[in-house]
């Protein structure tokens, strides 16, 4: 069962074509990735699914639910969490406030004006833990700017997955990372999504081969193709589109 | 010609003239937000500054010429001091920065003014042949207020001509629409900076001699005029010099004939219009940015 | 600092507060209560300007809204309790907020900080023009100030410039206790979340208007509570409550206190107190030294009094200062 859908998305901006009758399914507990040349569309699509952008035309479906024009905080609290291309944390907030902050919000703790937030003891500690799995215990009372490019990478990644969404949205995760780096970042990514529904962008086709298990390729804001890795490493299309861009 | 519509023509040029000076005042105002962020509420006081400038330029000399020519300039180069020394310095702290160093300023100013010139108001005399009416095609004529609008027109015309026909304008208007396009450029910025500041001054110390033989000389003139100069550059849009211009008319002309029309009213409708745009449009009506 | 320690800490300031006009006379009493006035104020503008990063210049407005609904009540209503107008001087302002609301929660940076300034202007004009109602330039005074009561048990004389000091300190130090209670809560980590990054606020859950929206009406009440006293206070109230030098003074508090931290304006309004009341006795001008000290602070301890202690702080003992 297709747990996300897009019916003939279609975005512009200004007149602009940026996405043009994409039709995405993604299953339930699916590692989908979505690749695609630069300025494919690949981060539009991501903000007309998670309510950033109204979408001008077509349909976004989101547990059998019409969440078209959604805001994404409506989203988030429906199940989607999301992490950005361009890192977008708390930046005066520590790890550990940044990483509650997610936390609070998967609780349904909003408008609490009535407790001391620091003796929220369970809160605390699941926090704690988050930060424990994610290895920034030790960063855990350092400034999310203070962090470094990595550190501050599995934070980004982190918040979208400590409101525990049944889809999880991550654009580029691994972008700007070294290999070493990268290759933390992989395990990390399949270590906190397991049993999860992961939709990803990537660029490098090494993490988009160790973790994906089904390929959609964006280009020129249509979907090329969509498949199982194999078909899609073999589908000539593809190969066209990617000619000289990428070795896949 | 009957009374009535001389009346009206008298009012309207009243009101061009004022409309003119606060243009001279806030086109400096929107040009330093606009290209460098800075909310400067120490224009006004500068504006002021300059008039007491005109004042004491005219005792010592007699000439009225002589302190429209020096008063300005010296404000202007207060301005660049400022500038240089000041708010540079605050770059990194942000509008709070800015804001708080400029009202500071404006408070040392209008202290210091108390301090040098006293609290009651000083005459500014123009010469005798400003003064009095002119008969032009059958209509009487303030001539000082057409002076006014004279001088103000023709400081539009060499602004405009900067703005649009020269590489300092261009650099100027990018960096109003953009300021990182133009560190992107590779521009001197922090001169290009000084002197706008030191222009968008000299131009509020010219509003502020122009209007002295009219209003006189005293300590509340800042808050009296800078605060309509104010409503103009936010109603007219942050770095738009059309709007500033537009809008500034507008306010002029609403000051003389709302008096008018309807008297008690008439300072609260203009700020009624200002919440209305504001509320509608927050960049103002020309504005581009936030 | 451990907690009995702390708790040392705040009994030494009530028996200070307790004794302090014996100590210093009815002169300093009375500086006393304007200082925790401004106090109040300036914190609740520091709850939208250091907590979620919104500058407003038009803070003013709840301010006067609070101070000429309670002068405005008094005038009006025969027998009103004291507790009643000062809780008619919060409801207005609140209510004010809440009209507001709609209007300024999706701005910020400059077109927040300027709508407020319109909205600042036009009360003040629309105050001055309605002479009927505001009494114009004049404003409002001479309104009676009602006892403290508690029916059948006491009925304290507010007119008595020693017992208005207690009242109007217990009711700041609750307001204050208050405001720095909210911004420990869950909701006060929403705050700062909304000052670092507005748009991921949206990503985690939150709903940032409706966040914002709070934060206001918080923020607008309590300096209505503020306007309140003071209109108590000086039994008086005027167009310049209203007044654009009125929105700024509390920035300049916080500025001149410490932006960062919520005791920042306290100290802030402190020192403006010390200051006024030195140089006062030097020169007529103090403003020029208000001005000056503006320059000085925002060139060179721009993290304001708390920023300089805590970096001394750091120095001497070699430690990150705390916040
Ligand atoms: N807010 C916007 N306004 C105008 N154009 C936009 C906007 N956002 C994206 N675009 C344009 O839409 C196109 C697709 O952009 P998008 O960011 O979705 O690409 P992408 O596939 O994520 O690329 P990349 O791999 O570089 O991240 C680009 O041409 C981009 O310039
Ligand atoms: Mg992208």
């Amino acid at each position: 069962m297709n747990i996300l859908e897009t019916r003939g998305l279609t975005h512009d901006f200004e007149g602009l074509k940026v996405i043009t009758g994409v039709d995405l399914q993604v299953a339930e507990g699916e590692r989908h990735a979505i690749i695609g040349p630069n300025g494919a569309g690949k981060t539009t699509l991501f903000n007309l699914i998670t309510g950033t952008y109204t979408p001008k035309g077509g349909k976004v479906i989101f547990k059998n639910k019409d969440v078209t024009g959604a805001r994404p905080h409506q989203m988030v609290r429906l199940g989607m969490g999301r992490s950005f291309q361009i890192t977008s944390t708390f930046s005066r907030l520590t790890a550990f406030q940044n990483i509650r902050m997610a936390v609070l919000s998967k609780r349904g703790i909003r408008f609490n004006i009535f407790r001391f937030v620091d003796k929220m003891d369970d809160v605390t500690r699941e926090t704690d833990e988050i930060l424990k799995r994610i290895n920034l215990d030790g960063e855990r009372n350092i400034p999310a700017s203070g962090l470094s490019y990595g550190k501050s990478r599995s934070l980004e990644i982190s918040m979208a997955l400590a409101t525990d969404p049944e889809v999880v949205m991550l654009d580029e995760p691994t972008a700007g990372m070294s290999v070493d780096e990268t290759h933390y970042a992989v395990g990390l990514i399949q270590r906190l999504t397991e049993g999860k529904t992961m939709v990803i962008i990537e660029h490098d086709m090494d993490v988009v081969f160790s973790l994906a298990d089904r390929i959609t390729v964006l280009h020129h804001g249509e979907i090329l193709a969509s498949g199982a890795p194999g078909e899609i490493r073999k589908n000539p299309k593809v190969k066209e589109a990617y000619l000289g861009e990428m070795e896949i | 010609m009957d009374a009535t519509t001389a009346m009206y023509v008298a009012q309207g040029i009243h009101g061009l003239a004022y409309g003119m000076v606060l243009f001279l005042l806030a086109s400096g105002l929107t040009l330093i937000f606009g290209m460098m962020g800075i909310l400067n509420m120490a224009h006004a006081s500068f504006f002021m500054l300059s008039a007491y400038f005109c004042y004491q330029f005219q005792i010592w000399t007699g000439n009225f010429w002589l302190a429209l020519l020096f008063a300005p300039v010296i404000t202007g180069f207060f301005g660049i001091l400022v500038e240089r020394f000041l708010l540079r310095k605050v770059q990194r702290l942000g509008h709070i920065g800015q804001l708080i160093l400029t009202a500071g300023l404006g408070l040392i100013i209008l202290e210091g003014v108390k301090v040098i010139w006293g609290t009651e108001s000083k005459p500014v005399l123009v010469p005798t042949y400003l003064q009095g009416l002119v008969n032009l095609a059958g209509m009487e004529y303030p001539v000082y207020r057409l002076f006014i609008i004279g001088i103000s027109l023709i400081l539009l015309i060499i602004l405009s001509l900067i703005l649009y026909k020269t590489r300092l304008g261009m650099v100027v208007r990018a960096a109003v629409s953009d300021a990182d396009m133009v560190n992107a450029l590779g521009i001197n910025v922090p001169v290009v900076f000084m002197t706008v500041f030191g222009v968008g001054t000299w131009m509020a110390g010219v509003a502020g001699v122009v209007i002295s033989p009219i209003l006189t000389v005293f300590p509340g003139l800042a808050d009296q005029v800078g605060m309509d100069a104010f409503i103009v550059v936010c109603v007219g849009g942050f770095g738009s010099i059309g709007g500033a211009l537009l809008v500034s008319i507008i306010c002029g002309l609403l000051n003389s004939y709302g008096v008018q029309f309807f008297s008690q009213l008439a300072p609260i409708l203009i700020f009624i219009f200002m919440v209305v745009v504001l509320t509608i449009r927050p960049m103002g009506l020309f504005g581009e940015r936030e | 600092m451990n907690k009995g320690f702390k708790w040392i800490l705040w009994g030494i300031l009530i028996v200070v507060l307790i004794v302090y006009p014996r100590l210093f006379g009815i002169y300093y009493t009375n500086i006393l209560v304007e200082f925790g006035i401004f106090a109040l104020y300036a914190i609740s503008v520091n709850l939208l300007l250091g907590y979620t990063g919104l500058l407003t210049f038009g803070h003013a407005i709840f301010f006067g809204v609070g101070g000429y609904s309670t002068a405005l009540a008094l005038t009006h209503i025969q027998g009103l309790p004291l507790l009643a107008s000062l809780l008619i001087g919060f409801l207005s302002a609140v209510l004010f907020a809440l009209i507001l609301c709609p209007m300024v929660v999706r701005l910020s940076g400059t077109a927040f900080a300027m709508l407020h300034l319109a909205f600042g202007l036009l009360m003040y004009v629309v105050t001055l023009k309605l002479r009927g109602i505001t009494g114009g330039e004049d404003g409002i005074g001479g309104f009676p100030i009602p006892p403290f009561s508690i029916p059948g048990i006491v009925s304290i004389d507010m007119t008595d410039p020693l017992m208005f000091y207690y009242f109007a300190m217990i009711v700041l130090v609750i307001c204050i206790s208050f405001l720095w209670f909210f911004t420990k809560t869950p909701f006060g980590q929403i705050m700062v979340g909304i000052r670092d990054n507005a748009d991921r606020i949206d990503y985690v859950g939150f709903k940032v208007s409706h966040s914002k929206a709070l934060i206001y009406i918080f923020a607008g009440g309590f300096a209505g509570v503020a306007g309140s006293i003071f209109a108590l206070f000086q039994n008086l109230v005027s167009a310049d409550e209203f007044s654009v030098l009125n929105s700024f003074a509390p920035i300049m508090i916080i500025m001149v206190g410490g932006i960062a931290s919520f005791f920042g304006p306290i100290f802030g309004a402190g020192i403006f107190a010390l200051i006024a009341e030195l140089t006062s006795r030097y020169t007529e001008r103090v403003e020029l030294v208000m001005g000056l000290i503006l320059i000085l602070v925002i060139m060179y301890a721009p993290m304001g009094f708390l920023g300089l202690v805590n970096m001394a702080r750091a120095r001497f003992f070699n430690k990150e200062g705390a916040s």
